[in-house]
């Protein structure tokens, strides 16, 4: 399949036949056949990592409570802990069922009643004081949807009309979110799919194909979309926040006021933070409310601003760390499927880190995708939660 | 933006291609070393687990690797490649954004840090007060006050709630609130002044209620006062705030921010850097909304230099009053005698201004924070007859007869007369022949007379022959002999004086007549006519009331000095840091015995005329003078009339300048009269120099041919 060679080190640790010390030694307890330690360690200093900065960025902002942040954590390490023991695989069977809770939940913004419109996107849903955003509940069905429609190939998808329905089936959650809309997540969504077609082994050359007409439409919008404007007398494809935002990506000083505030106020933060950063509790451009958002989507600002280069270094490398680990979850699988949702669920992360980071850094478009363990958000801290409780179910089940 | 897009997606398009052809080239070499791969991978695809593959394991090679492609022990083992692209996308994308933070926060940090450190810190600058304007023994003329001041911020003009509010509060029309707000005139964008002098319960009230008057500021500015209304109005000038072009054409080392009080006319105007203090500064750790943190540093402001002017204001009331009385007697310009006036009074040893009024005139508290459109069109239009302007300064007129005190001067200095020189005047001269007759201003003639007589009776046929005297000896003389000295005592030039727009004038000489009709050459050339219009002060002659009044002083006295109405600067302290000291700037030739005779003559014009009895009696000095008539077509005669006093031993020179006063005798000569005996009474000791009175500078014009209009003026 490859002329690649691998690691020598990730054939012997996840080798059956010949078995790892270190990993026999973590595994070694039959009390913590369930638990991954390198792993559990990594993901507690990343957590911990985000309530500390969450804390400095909401204590003086009455608009968050961090003491919700904190339930989100605890509600999520039960989820996740139950989670361990349950057995994925039969999660397999459930391929359509995961495709109509995934088109319900996304959809569900929609019905009137419990509904609700924020920032230009049908989004929310308020059901008395509960409310929450579907689309980010439907990561961990689209994820397993995903993991689903490609382990069935097998790991080898070559043929055109297997492709075809794999990704027939994969897009339906993004079409759905595009109603809202919410490019964001659906651009979430999209890499979830792309990584399970390439983890899949779906052939490459389908891959560069798909990926040339996923450009060309990109290609196509951008340019029909001021023809089509002018015709309509309206906004038809691109909304105008899109567009400003486009600029904004594409000239970092675009009208530092009005749309580039953001960008600029995030740039100045993390610039600003230097070597060592301003301290604990010291940001000023979050204290001080020149930073907007703060503690949701700009909440790498923030720690850059306190902590600095060495701060968001050692961000960045337990990132790094958990990225390594999941792969080597992922590696270990005892079937595609297990494979497949590692990949599927430390893809997004990888993706949600790249598009958070890159915006706050001015080398991405800004999107309103948050900072996994990190970003303020209840729900976004269960979702998170959730897909550790999966990885960790993979693990434990990985028949060793 | 589009075509950068563009030009990123064929980039892209360009690395896709790249990747495939590479992808294609490595598959075709893969496909030539290891024949049976396809056949391995469909087996693969099986499941079934070639037992002999498991011996590969723990070794390395190239040519090993499509074997373990089937020899999947886990799930990933089958999926090599596709980790490794993970791996590299991981590793990518973790390098990127290191190597990101690394530029922004090593490399560019100070930059950064200087943007944040601008973030925080605002610097709010305090107005200072201007320095105060005192006349030459200390009376204040010009003062400050402060005044409560409701700012806005400009988008509060589209905050209609907002603007109701402030319209309820400050019982200002609500389109009036939207107007100010909207007038870019009175500063920056969050700097709009909406109205001054608000009382201090209004003040506090919309402190209190900061929610409901989003976008507002309340401030303490000082504001000028006038305690004496319009008193000296063209001397002081008015200030206002600084406009755009102010803002821009500002002196180096000055800070003039909008929102400053900058001094627009007059003294306020000339001495504008001397005026103006300098800022406080108060530099504020803010928040992003603007909410003061805490203050860092703050420096108090610093108030201007005081400056004391020349101008006596008992001199300079007598002056105002006797405007007024003569020119709009009840307040109505055009019930008394002349439409407009300027007068000046100096001392004609060392060229200080004594008084200086004009009317008609304006209070300068008019343009505290901000003049009203109507009241500034009133001052711009021609029904007002121009208040603003300064007559004395910026007026240029025909010098008619007061000419003449320099026609003879030039006459004897130049031989084309001298003291025992007569003339015979029918009331008709025809020296240029029959068909070129002029006549004298009597028409019945004034018989035989010299030049004391000539000067005396004010007889234009004695300086018609004047004039043909110097036009028949101008092979000898020069063209120009009367013209240049004339020009010796400051005539057609400007005289240099501390106030802004002075005038030039115009002494006419062949070489300015080509020039000035060069399109119309058959009118460019030079005749005798414009000698003899010129030697009575008509035809093209031009020149200000100062420059008549200098001019004079350098007949009474021989020295021309450089009239100026400030005398000296005092810093905040009381320290004098500058003063004025008195500048010749002419000596004209004169021969005592010429000098006698032509002030002799000007005695003689007193005397002849009877106007000591009428204007001048009982004094304890002689005033020597000379009346003027001017032809200005359209208008009725503009009078004139100069005057020094004491006739032999010279102080004063006022001279005064009636627009349509018909007669000397019922404008210029009484105003005249009262303005020199009030500075003379004066340095007498009979005024009191501190006691004043207030000017009120509102009138309204009554004019016989036209409808009436009124110009409003607010009084301070």
């Amino acid at each position: 399949m490859s002329t690649m060679n691998y690691p020598q080190r990730m054939r012997q640790v996840t080798s059956v036949k010949h078995p790892d010390a270190r990993l026999v030694a973590a595994t070694a307890p039959r009390r913590f056949k369930y638990l991954n330690i390198p792993f559990l360690l990594v993901v507690i200093a990343l957590v911990a990592y985000g309530l500390f900065i969450v804390y400095s960025a909401t204590v003086n902002n009455d608009t968050y409570n961090f003491s919700r942040q904190a339930a989100g954590v605890l509600v999520g390490a039960v989820l996740m802990f139950l989670l361990f023991r349950y057995d994925y695989h039969q999660l397999s069977h459930y391929m359509v069922f995961f495709l109509i809770v995934n088109v319900v939940l996304i959809l569900m913004p929609h019905v009137p009643g419990i509904g609700a419109t924020a920032k230009g996107a049908t989004s929310w849903v308020n059901i008395g004081p509960v409310n929450f955003q579907p689309g980010e509940f439907a990561k961990v069905t689209v994820i397993l949807l995903d993991a689903c429609v490609i382990s069935k190939y097998g790991g080898k998808l070559t043929n055109p009309v297997d492709f075809l329905k794999a990704l027939g089936i994969m897009i339906v959650p993004f079409v759905c979110i595009m109603t809202q809309p919410d490019l964001g997540t659906g651009l979430v969504y999209l890499f979830i799919a792309a990584v399970a077609l390439v983890v899949g082994g779906a052939d490459v050359k389908f891959l560069l194909i798909t990926l040339a007409v996923l450009v060309a439409g990109v290609a196509a919008v951008l340019i029909l979309d001021p023809i089509l404007d002018n015709m309509a007398g309206h906004d038809v494809l691109l909304k105008d926040y899109q567009k400003s935002r486009l600029l904004v990506f594409l000239d970092n000083n675009y009208d530092p006021t009005g749309d580039g505030y953001n960008l600029k106020q995030a740039k100045i933060a993390i610039g600003s933070g230097g070597f060592l950063g301003k301290g604990y509790m010291n940001a000023t451009q979050s204290a001080l409310g020149y930073l907007p958002e703060s503690p949701t989507d700009f909440i790498f600002c923030v720690l850059a601003e306190e902590f600095g280069f060495v701060g968001s270094l050692a961000l960045i490398a337990l990132y790094a760390l958990l990225v390594y680990l999941c792969y080597r979850i992922a590696y270990g699988a005892k079937d595609l499927f297990g494979t497949l949702i590692v990949m599927c669920i430390t893809g997004m992360w990888l993706f949600q880190v790249l598009e958070n980071i890159g915006m706050c850094c001015g080398l991405m478009p800004i999107t309103g995708i948050p900072l996994p363990f990190m970003s303020y958000g209840t729900s976004f801290m269960v979702v998170n939660f959730t897909l550790l409780g999966l990885i960790g179910s993979v693990w434990a089940h990985s028949g060793r | 933006m589009l075509l950068a897009i563009l030009a990123g997606i064929a980039a892209l398009a360009v690395v896709l291609a790249i990747v495939y052809a590479l992808y294609r080239r490595s598959k075709k070499k893969t496909e030539d070393t290891v024949p049976h791969t396809k056949d391995l991978k469909q087996v693969d695809t099986y499941g079934v687990e070639p037992l002999k593959q498991k011996t590969s394991f723990g070794t390395t090679g190239t040519t090993e690797v499509p074997q373990h492609t089937t020899s999947s022990g886990t799930a990933g083992e089958m999926l090599n490649s596709r980790f490794v692209a993970m791996g590299v996308l991981a590793a990518a994308i973790f390098g990127t954004l290191s190597a990101k933070l690394w530029s922004m926060q090593i490399l560019q940090a100070s930059d950064y840090r200087k943007q944040a450190e601008a973030n925080l810190y605002t610097t709010v600058y305090t107005p200072a007060p201007r320095g105060i304007i005192y006349d030459a023994n200390g009376v204040p003329l010009v003062t400050n006050r402060s005044s409560y001041t409701v700012i806005a911020d400009s988008s509060v003009a589209d905050d209609r709630d907002v603007c109701l509010r402030l319209s309820t509060i400050l019982g200002i029309p609500y389109q009036v609130v939207r107007q100010n707000i909207q007038d870019s005139s009175t500063g920056a964008q969050n700097n709009r002044v909406v109205a001054t002098d608000v009382s201090l319960r209004n003040i506090a009230f919309i402190s209190e209620h900061a929610d409901a008057f989003s976008g507002i500021s309340t401030e303490m500015r000082t504001a000028r006062a006038y305690p004496y209304g319009a008193l000296a109005a063209h001397v002081l000038g008015y200030a206002s705030t600084a406009s755009s072009s102010d803002l821009q054409n500002a002196d180096e080392g000055r800070n003039v921010l909008s929102g400053d009080v900058v001094g627009k006319s007059g003294v306020e105007y000339t001495y504008e850097n001397l005026l103006a203090g300098d800022h406080g500064t108060r530099t504020l750790l803010t928040n992003a909304s603007g909410v003061v943190q805490r203050i860092v540093s703050e420096t108090n402001p610093t108030r201007g230099n005081d400056i004391y002017l020349t101008i006596k204001a008992p001199v300079q009331e007598a002056a105002d009053k006797a405007m007024r009385s003569t020119l709009a007697p009840n307040g109505q310009l055009g019930a008394g005698n002349g439409s407009g006036a300027g007068l000046v009074c100096l001392d004609a040893t060392n060229g200080e201004i004594i008084a200086l009024s004009n009317f008609p005139s304006y209070a300068p508290g008019n343009f505290v924070g901000g003049i009203s459109s109507d009241v500034w069109n009133s001052f711009n239009s021609e029904s007002s007859h121009y208040p603003l302007m300064d007559r004395v300064v910026q007026g240029t007129y025909p010098a008619a007869s007061t000419f003449k005190g320099f026609t003879s001067f030039a006459a004897l200095q130049c031989g084309v007369a001298t003291s025992s020189s007569t003339y015979y005047c029918s009331g008709t001269w025809t020296g240029f022949g029959s068909s070129y007759a002029q006549k004298c201003w009597n028409h019945s003639g004034h018989g035989t007379l010299n030049l004391v007589g000539g000067i005396a009776h004010s007889c234009d046929v004695v300086f018609y022959e004047i004039a043909k005297g110097f036009y028949d000896q101008r092979a000898t003389l020069g063209e120009t002999a009367m013209q240049d000295y004339v020009k010796e005592y400051g005539l057609g030039s400007k005289l240099g004086i501390d106030l802004s727009g002075e005038a030039e004038g115009r002494i006419p000489t062949p070489e300015w007549k080509a020039e000035y009709f060069k399109d119309a050459p058959e009118e460019a050339q030079w005749l005798p006519g414009d000698m003899t219009n010129m030697a009575i002060g008509q035809g093209y002659v031009l020149v200000t009331p100062l420059q008549i009044a200098a001019g004079y002083a350098g007949i009474a006295t021989g020295t021309v000095y450089r009239p100026h109405v400030m005398k000296e600067v005092r810093n905040s302290l009381g320290e004098t840091v500058l003063s004025f000291e008195p500048e010749v700037i002419a000596t004209p030739t004169q021969s005592e015995a010429n000098a006698k005779l032509v002030r002799e003559g000007l005695k003689e014009v007193m005397t002849v005329n009877n106007y000591d009895d009428r204007f001048f009696s009982g004094l304890n000095y002689t005033v020597a003078g000379k009346t003027g008539t001017a032809q200005v077509s359209g208008k009725k005669d503009y009078s004139w009339f100069v005057c020094y006093a004491p006739a032999d031993n010279p102080k004063y020179v006022c001279a005064c300048l009636t627009e349509e006063g018909v007669s000397s005798t019922v404008c210029s000569m009484p105003m005249c009269a009262t303005v020199i005996q009030a500075a003379m009474s004066l340095d007498a000791g009979n005024i009191d120099s501190t006691s004043v009175e207030y000017i009120d500078g509102s009138y309204t014009t009554v004019a016989s041919s036209s409808s009436s209009s009124t110009s409003t003026a607010r009084e301070d």
